[in-house]
């Protein structure tokens, strides 16, 4: 009887087990060992460009991918960033494309003067295209106005 | 069949519900946006303004919508290439408080103050340190004037204290002085 029952539940524990040997072998990504689902690079690049691309995206969405887009941990693509843009355009805001360039700029890190250089050089159509000046040409990598800080307590 | 007709009008209700629950939950941060745009969901979904390097796009823009703004973004629905600098400044400024420079360059120049006033306060106990040797202690005892230590050194080699690892051992008894 005992018997019976512990072969019982081995039998489903057995077949996942082989069902996760075979999905390891098809997936590319590093293995990592939680239970959530994982999305190559590629994936994640063609999802956020997919979601800036929507012809009907409003501000608010804009918006919203653009601050989880910013909570990963990367530097995004530029094509993610050309379509952002270009979504950008479609819901006529320009403070919020100079914004993403320049949150873009924020994400290079400590690794600014690499990436930067070449971001911008990729997007360079995109931003030609829709006159969208980047902050350097705003004057906004330096600051302009003074705001005083709500932690300065003296 | 019934059953998924039953479905989808208890979750339009569900849906009716939240609406009306949802004014509560931001009743204050939306008392104070006044005139201005909720633009986006911001940090937490409330309508509030917080310039953070990680999350760029607040929830509402900046400055109220007054004609000026309006004028403004009637320019910007046109082609953004016949934009002014100007035009394009003041629309950066009229949806956002702080660039990212102005965010994070939050340098002061406080610690300028700060050393000076360290230093300041160094100056002050040595100064003190000083003027109570000179005025509030009293002489030294006789035991240590340099003619004391001689002698008491003197006694000390002539007892042959330490003869062997101590200090007398470092006194050569012949020739009457320092090994």
């Amino acid at each position: 009887m005992l018997r019976n029952v512990i072969t019982k539940l081995s039998q489903p524990a057995r077949s996942l087990i082989q069902q996760n040997i075979s999905r390891g072998a098809a997936a590319s990504l590093a293995r990592g060992y939680s239970s959530k689902a994982h999305e190559t690079d590629e994936e994640f690049d063609r999802r956020y460009e997919a979601y800036f691309n929507r012809p009907d995206i409003d501000g608010w969405e804009i918006r919203k991918g653009i601050n989880d887009l910013c909570g990963h941990d990367l530097v995004p693509e530029p094509q993610i960033i050309s379509a952002a843009l270009r979504a950008c355009r479609r819901v006529n805001d320009y403070a919020l494309a100079v914004r993403v360039v320049e949150a873009m700029k924020n994400k290079c890190g400590n690794k600014e003067k690499e990436i930067y250089p070449w971001l911008l050089q990729e997007i360079r159509p995109t931003l030609d295209e829709l006159g969208i000046n980047t902050p350097e040409e705003l004057g906004y990598d330096k600051p302009e106005l003074w705001l005083e800080d709500v932690h300065d307590i003296h | 069949m019934a059953g998924t007709v039953l479905r989808a009008s208890t979750r339009q209700l569900l849906v009716q519900r939240s609406h009306l629950l949802a004014p509560v939950t931001g009743y204050h941060a939306r008392a104070k946006v006044g005139n201005r745009d909720i633009v986006g969901f911001g940090l937490n979904g409330e309508p509030t303004y917080v310039d953070r390097g990680d999350f760029p796009c607040p929830a509402v823009r900046f400055m109220e919508n007054t004609a000026d703004v309006y004028s403004m973004r009637e320019k910007e629905k046109t082609s953004w290439i016949g934009l002014s600098m100007d035009d394009k400044k003041a629309l950066y400024r009229a949806s956002f408080c702080q660039t990212f420079a102005e965010m994070h360059a939050q340098g002061t120049g406080e610690w300028k103050s700060l050393t000076a006033g360290t230093i300041f306060g160094i100056t002050l106990a040595l100064w003190i340190v000083i003027l109570v040797k000179l005025y509030v202690y009293e002489k030294p005892p006789h035991t240590l004037s340099d003619e004391w230590k001689a002698a008491s050194l003197k006694r000390i080699i002539d007892q042959q204290q330490g003869r062997i690892e101590g200090l007398s051992s470092n006194w050569d008894y012949e020739k009457k002085e320092w090994k």
